[in-house]
């Protein structure tokens, strides 16, 4: 049971991808002006990641070994074709947002790069459950971001003014993708210094 | 099993493939109509933003159903114009018809010589609404130009982009300060353009100049293409309307 457990929670914490793998860095930097967004593509690469590991894992013993890269791709862009399509029809203003972003969760290295390292060696349930904490480690670290980007950048959580309300002065930097990397290289610093053992 | 034979992979691949594409087919054609019906709320709400009547974030809140209602509560009449200026068909309005929603990235409409039909929304306060397409840096760019009932004053414009850069180019739809320029501004189509979009800012006391965005030069072409290409074709229904 414990090593479900490890599963599920190394990737959030101790294995993050973006904050120690360093992985969909490019992303994180686009999606993250806005709360909304960031939860859609957080939960939009959970989805993909989990279910894409999933069935990669079912198939892991069937693909031939010199073309497993290309299925794997087939996969993946299944998965982000039918996220983007379901987003087109149920949450139109939201895709329009992250307009290239949906289609670019493809190139994402955390997908490919779990499927590679995990799912093609482990059995199904465990490779879902991976995916998924990939995901969820992801999307925190989105969440985050975003959480600054929109409190500073536009005054507002959600849309719902918060400091705007006070009369802040928003601060275009914020919304910029410079600050991005600047705020996420501060979460990397706090993380690194409440775990030691992750500084290099 | 030796899963490393020619034979083998070559059959895994094209039935992977084949499996994809039927379950991609399949998604598709059970979402297609939500996501044209998402279209054309998304069509209507550009129209009815350029007409001023709510800001686009506000139409966004309404939801498709009452944005399509607003819409045909306030449309007079939507009719289609060829090269001559002629009126030659209406669109349904009971119907919240409207034009090129397919036509949505159309980067160059092309008009063919004299053979083309392009949309009018004439709203019941007079306002009349022209759509404009064209090619801005990345990709498409297009918008929406309403006209006063005198067919000259500029009451309102919405633009839309398919790529343009964020923070640059992408401003001629998320800066409410470029939009706003337009407003009470006018064409004039005596003038070899009809409307300007002038880089390093339009001279003082000129009607129909707006300044352009700095660092978005070719976006600010393309759309100032877009519009002079679009408004040529329309000047004989204008000028028609004016007489």
């Amino acid at each position: 049971m414990s090593k479900f457990k490890d599963t599920i929670l190394n990737p959030i914490f101790k294995g993050n991808p973006i904050t120690v793998l360093i992985l969909g860095i490019c992303s994180s930097l686009a999606v993250t002006v806005e709360l909304k967004g960031a939860c859609v593509m957080a939960l939009s690469v959970t989805i993909v990641t989990a279910v894409s590991s999933f069935i990669c894992s079912l198939l892991r013993k069937t693909i031939p070994n010199r073309v497993r890269i290309i299925i794997q791709l087939v996969v993946v862009a299944m998965m982000v074709i039918l996220v983007d399509q379901v987003l087109k029809a149920f949450a139109y203003a939201i895709d329009k947002q992250l307009s290239v972003y949906i289609g670019l969760i493809i190139t994402n290295c955390i997908v490919m790069g779990r499927i590679e390292a995990f799912a093609l060696g482990n059995k199904p349930i465990p490779s879902l459950l991976d995916g998924l904490a990939n995901g969820l480690g992801y999307g925190l670290i989105l969440i985050i971001v975003a959480f600054f980007r929109e409190l500073f950048g536009s005054g507002t959580l959600f849309g719902i003014p918060v400091l705007s309300a006070i009369g802040y002065t928003n601060n275009g930097l914020m919304i910029l993708p410079p600050m991005a990397l600047i705020l996420l290289g501060c979460v990397v610093w706090a993380q690194r210094s409440i775990d030691k053992s992750l500084q290099e | 099993m030796n899963t490393n034979n020619n034979v083998y992979t070559i059959v895994y691949t094209t039935v992977v493939c084949v499996l994809v594409a039927a379950v991609l087919a399949f998604a598709s054609q059970k979402l297609k109509p939500m996501q044209e019906a998402n279209e054309k709320a998304e069509t209507i709400s550009q129209i009815l933003t350029a007409a001023q009547f709510a800001e686009k974030d506000e139409l966004g809140a309404w939801g498709n159903a009452k944005v399509i209602e607003f819409f045909k509560d306030n449309i007079n009449k939507a009719v289609l114009v060829n090269a001559q200026g002629e009126i030659v068909k209406s669109l349904d309005t009971k119907k919240a018809e409207v034009w090129g929603t397919s036509q949505l990235k159309a980067q160059k409409y092309g008009f063919p010589e004299g053979k083309y039909e392009i949309p009018v929304y004439i709203f019941n306060n007079g306002v009349s609404v022209l759509p404009v397409y064209g090619q801005g840096l990345w990709g498409p760019v297009w918008g929406y130009i309403a006209l006063g009932g005198d067919l000259k004053t500029i009451v309102g414009a919405y633009f839309d982009h398919a790529s343009e850069t964020p923070g640059l180019g992408g401003k001629i739809k998320d800066d409410p300060s470029f939009r706003a320029q337009f407003v009470g501004k006018s064409i004039d189509l005596e003038k070899a353009k009809a409307f300007e979009i002038v880089k390093g800012g339009a001279p003082q006391g000129q009607s129909n100049a707006i300044d352009a965005i700095s660092g978005a030069t070719m976006t600010s072409n393309g759309l100032s293409g877009a519009i002079n290409e679009w408004l040529d074709a329309y000047k004989n229904y204008i000028e028609a309307q004016n007489n």
